[in-house]
């Protein structure tokens, strides 16, 4: 109950900062659009027998045209694209936060062997490009769906479980858990109770910009024909659009509106979570805003501010009488 | 004491190394109990009898008919030797030969990226940080915004179609002339780098804007440090207290991102090579994974691993030279 | 007695994003030839901004700044320009900043950062400058100074940062010298040295020096004269010993009652109550009223002027206490 107060709360001062908005309105849309994607889509994405409409411009009929080589509805495979953004990214971007915490708070509260064990991997996973890695993991383990998912996670909760490890480090003198150890609480029940709750905050933020972070991976990895096959992804949609043509015949309709798909996603998630960001570490943010704000002053009202300084004015609203005893009195 | 940390820091980069060969040696292993099965999958329409015996040829053309732990001391010995193994391509090739004629192609793109992002990075970054609030600094802030939601070989798909098929500026796939004709003369040299302009420039643009960001964000941040407040309040010259005291600080925290950024370039690369056809170690890793080379995509693995462990090696060497406070330790 | 500084009507604010912050409100402020004088008060009360104000240190962005006069020697530098400031800062007058670790450069050694001063003010070369900076050290008590003055600051300790500090801001025999806490990160048996030193060196270079304090010990121990700062405004101005045997301020009072004392058993060690005002919102009336014990109802309401009460004492109180702690009238 408290937990879904908390987030109910972080919402709320999101909803209040201007990007924060912009963030929730687009992430909710495309949620809305994966959801009902069969509702929105006017054609169905798969259709592949639309001979007569192959290669159309963008049109009130197809409203971002069709593909060169199928014919296909490029909106509705646009919107049908979504579901498999979202839920790669979201899906791996939520485990991302449960492992990262995990391994992060073991790390930085047990110390010794497990935080070296810990730290060792994320060092090595570090020197091993991710993307070429990815690649040999799915030519290994397969490219289904829930597989790709799994790499993405087995792979991505480094960076999280480093920047978790180093705030559990501080957390962990503060004298609530030191209340706590004095108590007798055992171990697990410190990590579970006191510590990891003190570290949701990064938490929900990493989620948001592992999510972005993964929705490029998976369209990197879909342009690249090493996706789900079965999928439609706006990755593979760009690489198909290579593939069929769309540079040589000039159908710039079939490469943007992938790229807009990914550009919005992306976007939108990693708005939330810099929002976030500014939210719980508010030093974040000042440095250019302030610098902002000193532009747009109203002169006039910094001269009001300064002339409420003076000892005259002070005394004006005193009264002459005062004002001449307090000069008289300074010159004596 | 500076000593100890050097030794101690290219001991590490050894065993993290191991490690990885370690991984690399085990990595196609995965999930099947005799790595022939793992090099030649078995076929639709072949007998259990064909089967065996294709699997003992493989086991021996591969070595796999001793025990795993003397393939692996096999395989170490291989590498002492420079020997990555042989590929499925016909003819047996060594792994070392195939990589050796594609590598030179991938380092002018990966070579040329990096200095032109590094130079106009971080000259950006100081401009954005010393007009700080103007618009030089929006500009960089809102181009970061944008350009991390969009990824890189969609940025090159867009300029592959207008630079390159619209326009015509620059070619659009890579000349296949281009490597087999090349020889050192004027005329070979000018058409690679026209057909390297566009796979450099799309990676050019991201990573300018990242190293831009991160100049900034270490200027901003020295700048606000007290010893720039004690520079000022020594008289110094506003140029001496900008280049001796505060770039010299700022550098710290980008060598570091410097290293750290490796792995992901070396990703971004596979795409990019891939979208412009470069013939590339990127590509070449692609091929390999197509035709399920798993001892080219192993060799080359371990040639992207060793080099980016190298290149962290060297960062946190050149860290050590700037900064005089890093002893021993993790600074990170 | 020839005036060092003479500092007036100084205001600055600073706005933020959640209101303009009320940093300085006219304060003026002497400093006569050789003169220590203490500026006194919590953090937040405007001492440092005031301090930094003097040596045209802050920046505009984000600072925005009113004063009616900066003379420095008998020489109007308000209006000068970066450039002009440049050659008097370092030279004419220096400043000793409170963090000696995070004021010096840790990536330069400390004998090059005080070259630079001699380089850049008396037009040394690099070997002069080493010469002089060795004879500095010296000087300022540092043992093995040759071989000092080539470690880097995080290879020294606390007390001989400070040191290094010191030797830095009387490179040049300034006029006058800032000190901004100097004293308050080291121990307490470091901090007696180096304010020994520093009023040391002080006497012997015949430097005026302007001490920013929240400490009322340090003050006692070298200042001549004091301003007691609270919530941006000068409250109480008195020579130091006029000021410990009668305090007008009941900040004043507050501040002392709240400095731990040996050799008075029967005084109770007591905290003045609440905090300093957010100085985006300060209250009405005179700042401390929410604070002080005999706070009446014009206190709430008007600000009481900064007013002389015999001699060079100023106090800025609508009922000033005497020294038995009643209240003047």
């Amino acid at each position: 109950m408290k937990k879904l107060k908390n987030i109910g709360s972080l919402l709320k001062r999101i909803w209040g900062h201007k990007q924060g908005k912009v963030g929730l309105v687009m992430v909710s849309f495309l949620i809305l659009v994966a959801v009902f994607a069969p509702i929105i889509a006017p054609y169905d994405p798969y259709d592949v027998t639309q001979r007569a409409a192959k290669g159309l411009p963008p049109s009130s009929k197809h409203l971002l045209g069709t593909t060169i080589n199928s014919g296909q509805d490029i909106f509705s495979m646009l919107v049908y694209g979504t579901r498999v953004s979202l839920l790669v990214g979201v899906t791996s971007g939520v485990c991302i936060a449960v492992v990262g915490s995990i391994l992060g708070v073991m790390a930085g509260y047990l110390g010794g062997f497990v935080d070296s064990l810990i730290m060792r991997i994320v060092d090595i996973m570090l020197v091993i490009p991710t993307l070429p890695l990815v690649i040999v993991l799915t030519n290994v383990l397969g490219r289904d769906f829930w597989i790709i998912i799994l790499i993405f996670v087995a792979l991505g909760w480094t960076g999280l479980a480093r920047t978790i490890r180093s705030l559990v480090l501080v957390l962990k003198n503060s004298n609530y858990v030191k209340a706590a150890e004095l108590a007798g609480a055992s171990r697990w029940h410190i990590m579970i109770r006191h510590i990891l709750p003190g570290t949701s905050h990064l938490l929900i933020m990493s989620t948001a910009l592992s999510s972005a972070g993964i929705m490029v991976a998976e369209a990197g990895l879909s342009f690249l024909g090493l996706g789900d096959p079965t999928a439609i992804s706006w990755g593979k949609m760009l690489a198909d659009a290579q593939s069929g043509g769309a540079l040589l015949f000039g159908a710039w309709w079939w490469i943007f509106a992938p790229g807009l798909g990914i550009f919005l996603a992306v976007f939108s998630f990693m708005r939330l979570g810099i929002v976030m960001e500014e939210i719980v570490n508010p030093r974040m943010k000042q440095t250019s805003s302030v610098y902002k704000l000193f532009r747009s002053l109203d002169s006039s009202y910094i001269e009001d501010v300064f002339s409420s300084m003076d000892e005259y004015s002070q005394i004006g609203a005193k009264g002459l009488q005062g004002g001449e005893t307090h000069e008289a009195s300074v010159k004596a | 004491m500076k000593y100890t940390y050097v030794i101690k820091r290219v001991l590490y980069s050894i065993f993290v190394f191991a490690i990885v060969i370690t991984l690399n040696f085990f990595i196609p292993r995965i999930g099947v109990d005799d790595p022939a099965e793992r090099y030649y999958p078995p076929q639709g329409n072949m007998s259990e009898i064909e089967y065996e015996i294709i699997k003992q040829v493989t086991r021996q053309q591969y070595g796999f008919h001793v025990s795993t732990w003397q393939q692996y001391t096999n395989y170490l010995k291989g590498l002492f030797r420079g020997d990555l193994g042989t590929s499925f391509r016909p003819g047996s090739p060594a792994v070392i030969d195939l990589i050796a004629a594609r590598l030179p192609w991938t380092l002018v793109l990966s070579v040329s990226t990096m200095i032109i992002g590094l130079i106009v990075g971080v000259l950006f970054g100081v401009l954005a940080a010393v007009k700080r609030g103007r618009w030089q600094d929006t500009m960089l802030l809102n181009a970061s915004t944008v350009m991390v939601a969009l990824p890189a070989f969609f940025i090159a798909l867009i300029l592959s179609f207008y630079l390159g098929f619209e326009w015509e500026i620059f070619p659009a796939y890579t000349d296949p002339n281009m490597v087999s004709n090349f020889a050192w003369t004027w005329e070979s040299i000018r058409r690679v780098a026209q057909n390297a302009a566009l796979p450099i420039l799309s990676m050019v643009v991201g990573s300018v804007i990242s190293y831009a960001q991160g100049t900034r964000n270490a200027v901003i941040a020295v700048t606000n440090e007290d010893f720039v407040l004690t520079a000022r309040a020594k008289g110094l010259k506003q140029s001496t207290i900008r280049y001796k005291h505060i770039l010299r600080n700022s550098m710290l925290p980008i060598v570091t991102s410097l290293g750290m950024s490796i792995s992901g370039l070396i990703g971004g690369q596979v795409v990019i090579e891939q979208v412009f056809n470069w013939n590339g170690m990127g590509t070449l890793f692609l091929e390999a994974n197509n035709s399920n080379d798993y001892p080219l995509m192993m060799g080359i693995m371990l040639l992207l691993s060793g080099f980016t462990i190298f290149a962290i090696l060297v960062t946190d060497l050149v860290y050590v030279l700037l900064d005089p406070r890093v002893t021993v330790g993790d600074r990170r | 007695m020839k005036q060092v500084l003479k500092l007036r009507n100084l205001k600055v604010v600073f706005p933020t994003s959640y209101g303009l912050i009320r940093a300085v409100e006219s304060v003026d402020l002497d400093i006569g030839d050789r003169e220590c004088v203490a500026l006194v008060g919590e953090s937040g009360c405007g001492k440092t901004v005031t301090s930094q104000a003097v040596m045209r240190l802050l920046e505009t962005p984000p600072a925005v700044i009113r004063v009616d006069s900066i003379e420095f020697d008998g020489q109007e530098i308000k209006d000068c320009s970066s450039k002009e400031m440049q050659e008097i800062r370092g030279k004419d007058m220096a400043m000793i900043f409170q963090d000696a670790m995070t004021s010096l450069n840790p990536v330069m050694t400390v004998g090059n950062q005080i070259d630079e001063m001699y380089m850049r003010h008396q037009g040394d070369s690099k070997k002069e400058a080493r010469e002089k900076t060795v004879r500095a050290l010296e000087l300022i008590g540092l043992p093995e100074p040759r071989a000092r003055a080539n470690s880097f600051p995080h290879q020294l300790s606390g007390g001989m940062r400070q040191r290094v500090l010191l030797a830095m801001a009387f490179a040049c025999m300034p006029k006058l010298i800032i000190a901004d806490e100097p004293t308050t990160a080291l121990d307490v048996t470091i901090q007696a040295q180096v304010l020994k030193t520093l009023r040391g060196m002080q006497q012997g270079c015949g430097t005026s020096l302007l001490l920013v304090t929240h400490d009322l010990s340090v003050v006692a121990s070298i200042a001549d004269t004091v301003y007691v700062m609270y919530s941006g405004k000068i409250v109480e101005k008195a020579p130091v010993k006029e000021l410990f045997t009668a305090p007008y301020h009941p900040y004043t009072v507050g501040l002392m009652a709240a400095v731990p004392r040996l050799d008075d058993e029967k005084r109770k060690f007591t905290q003045i109550p609440g905090t300093v005002p957010h100085p985006a919102r300060k209250p009405s009336g005179c700042y401390f009223h929410p604070r002080c014990e005999y706070a009446r109802e014009i206190c709430r309401k008007e600000m009481p002027p900064l007013q002389s009460l015999g001699g060079t004492r100023k106090v800025r109180c609508h009922y000033p206490l005497t020294a038995g702690g009643e209240s003047h009238e």
